[in-house]
């Protein structure tokens, strides 16, 4: 029931994202347009004689992958949950006898089938103007690592956003914080400097805060950057932030509701 | 067991005071007076027959829509306690969900962007109905409501009534026991609420479904609830049928009378022997406003078209807003003595 419930939903939420095909449009080339330009601009400080910890290949390889992992990974949620929060557009998903948040992940999935549809084309023709540069990893154990990497990756994210959101039960504006969310996740995911590129000193906090696990874990897996003594702290670490954030999620949710105005109407 | 019994039940609301102005949005980032309103204030009643229509009437801010909230589950109560077909609706159990829904007559349950038949076949999976069971109610429901045409439209092309009829046929394709409906009508011209009304009334008949609902529509009211609860500043101020209410609390209408000409007040006295208070006169003195019991209204009238040229003639009911005044004016002094 709830799997042919989330189906409907999924299918609901393509058909009205159609509806609006300039925002669409508008929204995809902003994912590539920010992965191409970092790389741009990494590989002209390449070509500029500073030595980096990766090469060419490395880089033109691990932004291309990223821009893939980001679209799994990433996601416009937390606003539009908060939204519906603070203006009481939650309700009819209160009154029904199905998870809460059916309706929310649906719009979840329907975003990244959108993205992988449209953006994955885009980035075969960026992949083609760098002849000889993008290497696709083909080690099966690492592929079949980062499939386990990346559905946790994407879901870690997920539970993020809806821990955001949750604070329009008690807070009326949540956007300012969630800026603040995506922009400290920009750079501590990996999505704009590889997280191999920070000072060293900043290692040891890089490899263990949260967000490297909604973006760059998944791509070190798949990229065979890891050893396997890495590996296993890191899916410790991915397992363990899934299991807290999943708490913080039930608990700030459970109280949340008790504050739930129910607006409008 | 009642199918509904609430007892003491309060709901605060919590807010933020703000002032007015861009310095009073930068003093509330330091400094917020959080202040709180009642909004139930220790209502209690029940409704023991399944297949019960019952009315709440009062102003906006009334706390009709409050109650409603908390009976279906989107609101916890702050104090008292609620049982809804014996189950707590703040648990919002799945048996509980599958057996309620709400229809508000502001707010929109369908999608927008999508036809109304896509929505329903949501609805189908997510109350996990049986093909046969989905399609023999939507045919009844499509037929009485009469929208087979508009079933594969979307919703936004859709006008406000027949939005309306989309939301109760959405709302009852699961079949409910229990309807709980906020101001079904608001918005609605003269002939789409009077559709709603017959459909409601039918469905009750029919089914047997038990409906709740809000209006400040005495229309409504009138053609649906044989009960009604009267609610003011969070209170229940009466509790028992229409009827009643209306001799209890409004014996009397109001006639106006406006003329073409000013006439004196000794005249009017001498023609018109009533008390003064009863009388008053407007528009220098061309317009007279008389309020009347409800047996005299013919023969008053009769005699006030007699007293000169008559431009415009208006025979109303108090406002429902006077009527609940009354009724808690009554119930204080009431308190008082």
């Amino acid at each position: 029931m709830i799997v042919r419930s989330l189906r409907r939903l999924v299918k609901i939420n393509l058909i009205m994202s159609m509806e609006y095909r300039g925002d669409l449009v508008l929204f995809m080339l902003n994912n590539v347009a920010i992965p191409v330009v970092s790389l741009l601009v990494w590989l002209a400080v390449a070509d500029s004689g500073v030595s980096l910890p990766l090469d060419r290949t490395q880089l033109v390889t691990y932004y291309l992958l990223l821009s893939i992992v980001s679209m799994f990974t990433f996601s416009w949620l937390a606003e539009l949950l908060a939204d519906d929060i603070r203006l009481g557009s939650l309700s009819p998903w209160l009154l029904r006898p199905a998870p809460i948040l059916l309706s929310y992940l649906a719009n979840n999935l329907s975003e990244k089938i959108l993205k992988l549809v449209a953006l994955l084309p885009m980035l075969v023709v960026v992949s083609l103007c760098f002849p000889g540069d993008f290497r696709l990893p083909l080690a099966p154990l690492n592929w079949l690592l980062f499939l386990l990497a990346l559905p946790q990756a994407a879901a870690l994210a997920f539970l993020i956003d809806v821990i955001i959101a949750a604070l329009a039960f008690w807070v009326d504006d949540v956007r300012g914080l969630s800026r603040v969310r995506v922009l400290v996740a920009t750079f501590l995911s990996g999505q704009v400097v590889p997280l191999a590129l920070f000072p060293a000193s900043l290692t040891g906090f890089l490899r263990l805060q949260p967000f490297r696990y909604t973006l760059s874990y998944p791509l070190e897996v798949l990229t065979g950057q890891l050893s396997p003594s890495d590996l296993r702290l890191g899916f410790a670490l991915q397992i363990g932030y899934l299991a807290l954030g999943w708490l913080i999620y039930r608990w700030l949710w459970r109280r949340g509701l008790r504050s739930y105005a129910a607006v409008g109407a | 067991m009642p199918a509904i019994q609430v007892t003491n039940l309060v709901k605060t609301y919590r807010y933020h005071q703000k002032d007015p102005g861009l310095s009073g949005s930068l003093r509330g980032l330091f400094h917020r007076q959080t202040l709180e309103r009642r909004a139930v204030d220790d209502v209690s009643f029940s409704v023991e027959d399944p297949g019960e229509v019952v009315g709440f009437l009062g102003p906006n801010g009334a706390g009709k829509t409050t109650t409603l909230k908390v009976l279906c589950g989107l609101l916890y109560p702050t104090a008292g306690s609620v049982s809804v077909l014996g189950h707590a609706p703040s648990r919002r159990a799945p048996e509980y969900l599958r057996q309620i829904a709400l229809v508000m007559g502001q707010k929109n349950m369908l999608w927008w962007d999508v036809p109304t038949l896509e929505s329903l076949l949501l609805q189908k999976d997510m109350y996990g109905l049986s093909d046969s069971s989905f399609r023999e109610t939507l045919a009844e429901l499509v037929e009485m409501l009469e929208v087979n045409h508009l079933l594969r439209v979307q919703v936004r092309k859709l006008s406000l009534g027949e939005r309306m009829k989309m939301e109760l046929l959405a709302a009852l394709i699961h079949r409910p026991r229990i309807l709980f409906l906020d101001e079904p009508t608001i918005g609605l011209d003269v002939v789409s609420q009077e559709r709603v009304r017959d459909f409601l009334l039918r469905l009750n008949a029919t089914h047997g479904t038990t409906i709740l609902l809000t209006s400040h529509y005495m229309a409504d009211i009138e053609a649906l609830c044989p009960r009604v609860l009267v609610v003011d500043q969070g209170r229940i101020g009466y509790d028992g049928s229409l009827a009643a209410l209306i001799a209890q609390a409004a014996p009397e209408k109001r006639i106006s009378v406006t003329y073409a000409q000013p006439f004196s007040a000794e005249r009017f006295g001498l023609d018109f022997p009533l008390t003064a208070s009863k009388v008053n006169l407007l528009d220098d003195s061309r317009r007279v406003e008389v309020v009347v019991s409800r047996e005299e209204v013919a023969t008053v009238a009769e005699r006030l078209l007699r007293l000169g040229q008559v431009v415009d003639l208006s025979v109303e009911e108090a406002p429902i807003e006077e009527i609940i005044r009354r009724i808690f004016r009554a119930g204080r002094e009431e308190a008082l003595a």
